[in-house]
Order: structure tokens, then C-alpha cells, then sequence
């Protein structure tokens, strides 16, 4: 067991690391001069030092080479999961959401086509309407008298036709 | 193979074995150990800064090797193979080779962070802050311990070779 200053002890691995300054390395050695411990322990540091020097890095052997190399094949993702990655499922899911996209931009009026064909069946209904309005007239008129009729049916034919001015008025 | 793999490889693949060698002091269980640490570097690799594989890549084999002995639990015993030459007892007039087979063995038996401390530093050669960064230490601590560590391994070395 050394019992030299402990104060030196970082200054004997500073001088063994070259971090010690000229002037610090020559006091060291001064003092080391005038305590056997401290020169045992400075002498002891060099004999460490230089057997330190002998061990070298170990070279990993060929067997570790072999796996290491190995791990970028064994590592990557079976072709089932690659196809899972988050950029390939982020685009999977993207279908869908630009097809909904699409078709909910597509324009709300209807085409020329579908008016014209929405007219001719209004035309039809009101055809059939009138031919109603003239066959329950008839039949109140047979009931309740001419003048009734008229007032009914009329008035339930005047009202429909007044609607239907009214909605083309807006389509306009 | 990523072409920065393979130089990460060529570049450290000695100095995490030498760590998980002393540290283990088991070659088969070092080579699993050293394995896992490239593994994990090759999944984390896109994430890691490219300045600093080297200490990340000491400190996870590092870590990995104390995990396996805390798994172990039997930090003091020695694998007697690795050194194979009986070194005990005075070693005046012992050749180099016999007093580097001692020192392994010396470093092997200093406990931690004093071990890794002397494998990183005196034999792997790095600098006492990439030391420091890969132990997670200040500076100052590094050093301390180190001071302690080679004080251990003098006065064995003066012990055995007087």
C-alpha cells in the first residue's frame, strides 16, 4: 500500500496521459526525489503504462464477422410486411378517400338532358291531372249540381297549375 | 447491405467485441452480446446521428453485456479459457505476453464502471469524453475513476511483479 500524498496521484496519470505540464512534470519528479513512495507509485504508473501498451483491440472472430454481416439481410421485413410498411398502407387508404372526394365534387345541377325529361313527365302529370279534374267534376256535377262542380274542381286545378307556374318561375 | 452499415462494421466491430469480451469474459455470450448491440444499431441507424455511432454503439454493447450479467448474477466469476495460462504468484522475469495475459485478466477483475472505464480508455483508446458521453459520466467522474481504477491494477501489477 503506497502512502505517498494522494494529491499526487492525479498528477502521476495526468504526467502518464501527456496532459501534465513541463513545469508540473519537473516539480512532480522533484518531489519524487525526496519520497520513495511517491517514486514507487510514479514508477509502478510506467510499469502499468507500458504493459497497457502490450493489449491491443481484440479482432472479433470470423464467426461474430459472419453474423454481424449477416444482420441487414436477416433483419429486413418478410415481402408480406413490406407491403404493410406505413407509407404503403397510408396510400391504400388513400383510395378510397379520393374516390368519396371525387365524387362529392361533381356538380349538383342537373344536365339539360334531365330537364328536358323532368318537363315531359310534369307535362304527362298535368295532362292526367286535368282528365281527374274533369272526370271528379263530372261526378260532383252529377252529385251536387253545375255550379258546385266548377267551384271544387276548379279551384283544386287552379291551385295545382298557380304551383307549377310559381316553381318555373324560380327555375328561370 | 447499406454501404454505412458495412463501414460501421469494419470500423467497430473489434472494439464492441473487446468491450463485451472483458466485460463478459464469456466468447460465446460476447459474440451474442456484440450481435444484439449491431442489431440494434442497424434498426435504429436512420435515427442516430452519424457523429456519434461510435460512442452510442460502445455505450449500448456496454450496457447490453450488464444486462446479461445482472441476468447472470455472477459478476466475480472468471472465465478461466479466456486466460489460459496459470498467471498467479510473483511474475519477476515473466515475459510480455505473460503480463498481458495477467493484465486482461487484472482489467477483468476491477468492478464497474472501473472495467469498462480501463477496456474503453486504455485499451480501446478512446478519448475521455467519448469515454464520459458513453458512460453517461461528467468528466471529472471519468478521470476520478480512472485514477482509481489503474491505482487497483499498480499495486496488483507491484504485487505479482515487485
Amino acid at each position: 500500500m503506497n502512502e505517498y500524498d494522494e494529491k499526487w496521484e492525479e498528477q502521476i496519470n495526468a504526467l502518464l496521459d501527456g496532459e501534465l505540464s513541463a513545469a508540473d512534470a519537473d516539480l512532480l519528479k522533484a518531489e519524487a526525489t525526496d519520497d520513495r513512495d511517491l517514486a514507487r507509485a510514479i514508477i509502478e504508473a510506467y510499469k502499468l503504462q507500458k504493459a497497457m501498451d502490450e493489449i491491443r483491440v481484440e479482432r472479433a472472430p470470423d464467426s461474430l464477422r459472419k453474423r454481424l454481416r449477416a444482420i441487414p439481410r436477416q433483419q429486413r421485413p418478410a415481402p408480406m410486411f413490406r407491403i404493410l410498411q406505413p407509407r404503403w398502407v397510408m396510400a391504400l387508404a388513400a383510395i378510397p378517400l379520393v374516390l368519396v372526394s371525387v365524387s362529392l365534387m361533381q356538380p349538383a345541377t342537373p344536365s339539360a338532358q334531365e330537364i328536358a325529361k323532368a318537363r315531359q313527365d310534369l307535362a304527362i302529370a298535368f295532362a292526367y291531372l286535368d282528365k281527374a279534374g274533369q272526370i271528379t267534376g263530372r261526378e260532383i256535377e252529377s252529385t251536387v249540381g253545375n255550379t258546385m262542380s266548377d267551384a271544387i274542381a276548379g279551384s283544386v286545378i287552379r291551385n295545382i297549375k298557380s304551383q307549377n307556374e310559381t316553381s318555373k318561375e324560380k327555375e328561370a | 447491405m447499406s454501404k454505412r452499415y458495412r463501414q460501421w462494421v469494419k470500423e467497430y466491430q473489434d472494439q464492441a467485441w473487446t468491450v463485451a469480451r472483458y466485460i463478459l469474459k464469456d466468447a460465446q455470450e460476447a459474440e451474442d452480446a456484440t450481435q444484439e448491440a449491431f442489431v440494434k444499431l442497424w434498426n435504429n441507424r436512420d435515427s442516430i446521428d452519424p457523429e456519434k455511432i461510435k460512442p452510442w454503439l460502445m455505450k449500448v454493447t456496454r450496457n447490453g453485456c450488464l444486462d446479461r450479467l445482472r441476468r447472470r448474477r455472477d459478476n466475480v466469476e472468471f472465465d478461466e479459457s479466456y486466460m489460459s495460462a496459470d498467471v498467479s504468484g510473483p511474475m519477476q522475469g515473466a515475459s510480455a505476453s505473460e503480463t498481458n495475459v495477467w493484465l486482461k485478466r487484472a482489467i477483468g477483475g476491477l468492478k464497474e464502471p472501473y472495467r469498462s472505464l480501463v477496456v474503453l480508455r486504455d485499451v480501446n483508446q478512446h478519448s475521455y469524453e467519448e469515454v464520459a458521453g458513453m458512460l453517461e459520466l461528467n468528466l471529472a467522474q471519468v478521470k476520478t475513476y480512472l485514477h482509481r481504477a489503474r491505482k487497483q491494477l499498480r499495486e496488483q501489477l507491484s504485487e505479482v511483479r515487485p
